[in-house]
């Protein structure tokens, strides 16, 4: 560590004081060297160089109309009470919890959202799933759905509007 | 023959060279170190696995908070300074503003990283901001509390722009599945 001269320490007991040389003296560099080691430090673990992680979306544009048979479409609805209602073709929609838990910051999909999904395109090569968000609903949903279909590798879903009809819809729900 | 060991008590490394390398990593990352901008509103992201960088440069944010309010960002400079002249400029003159106040209002606007925009004014300024730049890449910055109208609006709104393929911003989820 540095050294500190104390003052009184060399005094010299004569009345005249010499002058010492200063021809090539030494400076302790080392109080220097420990701040920059410190602000070297501070810089290198507070830089981050990662970029945000963002997630792409693709929308097909308004005049683009792709043709599919209804009994391929799975119409999964996400009301505002955090319940799907999932839709095979025409059929009275189920009623499955979107999350397992009421707890809002839960971040996988209920289990059984998750199997129904795994199973219907395992069934299906062909399937493709229409999500459809009601307005009232959180922007949360939207991403862990497409989050969830993502990691399943389902890459035949397209997202739709939430009409009237819709909530009519989900009245049949069983 | 027996060599004649050095003492090694006391003995002195000379330090030059490591102290010339911390010393040169210390202004690399002084100067390379960007601080984060205060943020307008505090977003707190939605997460999820996708493992996708966002687009260094042309990039075109809309951010909603989890108030459902708008803010829009561009990227570079230039847009920022078209987009100000085709739909602030006009605006500030209707409202009497004299030309130093409108010069002045756009120095602060080449600055800002974001601003605030109304739910109806939102698709003049992405129209614009297209205009200005082709090759935007427009982004959805939004609070995972965010209602989904409000989405689904920046959704429509770029959809009637052209532009069609965006990113939205998530942080990373390392929960395996």
């Amino acid at each position: 560590m540095g050294i500190v001269d104390s003052p009184n320490g060399r005094r010299s007991n004569k009345k005249g004081r010499k002058h010492s040389k200063r021809i090539g003296f030494h400076l302790d560099m080392t109080p220097m060297v420990d701040v920059a080691f410190l602000l070297l430090t501070f810089f290198m673990l507070t830089t981050t160089f990662s970029k945000a992680n963002t997630m792409e979306i693709n929308i097909p544009p308004d005049k683009a109309e792709v043709k599919v048979v209804e009994s391929n479409v799975m119409t999964l609805r996400i009301a505002d009470n955090v319940m799907a209602y999932c839709s095979l073709g025409d059929e009275a929609p189920r009623r499955i919890p979107l999350y397992d838990s009421r707890d809002t910051h839960q971040l996988a999909l209920s289990g059984e959202l998750r199997q129904l999904l795994r199973q219907q395109t395992a069934a299906n090569t062909k399937l493709v799933i229409v999500v459809k968000i009601s307005e009232k609903a959180k922007y949360k949903h939207l991403v862990d759905i497409i989050d969830e279909l993502n990691l399943m590798k389902i890459d035949r879903f397209s997202l739709d509007d939430y009409t009237e009809q819709d909530a009519v819809e989900i009245q049949r729900a069983i | 023959m027996s060599r004649i060991k050095a003492k090694r008590i006391g003995f002195r490394i000379d330090m030059t060279p490591m102290v010339d390398v911390a010393f040169l990593l210390l202004t690399f990352f002084m100067l390379t170190t960007k601080f984060r901008p205060p943020e307008v509103v505090k977003i707190d992201l939605p997460s999820s696995h996708s493992e996708l960088k966002l687009p260094e440069s042309d990039v075109l944010t809309v951010t909603v908070g989890g108030d459902n309010t708008f803010f829009m960002g561009v990227s570079s400079q230039q847009s920022r300074v078209k987009i100000f002249n085709a739909v602030v400029k006009p605006k500030l003159q209707a409202a009497g503003l004299s030309s130093v106040a409108v010069a002045d209002s756009l120095k602060k606007f080449k600055l800002a990283e974001n601003f605030r925009v109304g739910r109806d004014e939102l698709d003049k300024f992405v129209v614009m901001a297209r205009f200005a730049d082709q090759k935007l890449r427009p982004v959805i910055r939004a609070d995972a509390d965010a209602g989904f109208d409000a989405v689904n609006h920046v959704i429509k709104v770029y959809k009637k722009a052209n532009l069609l393929t965006f990113n939205l911003i998530t942080v990373l989820e390392r929960e395996a599945r």
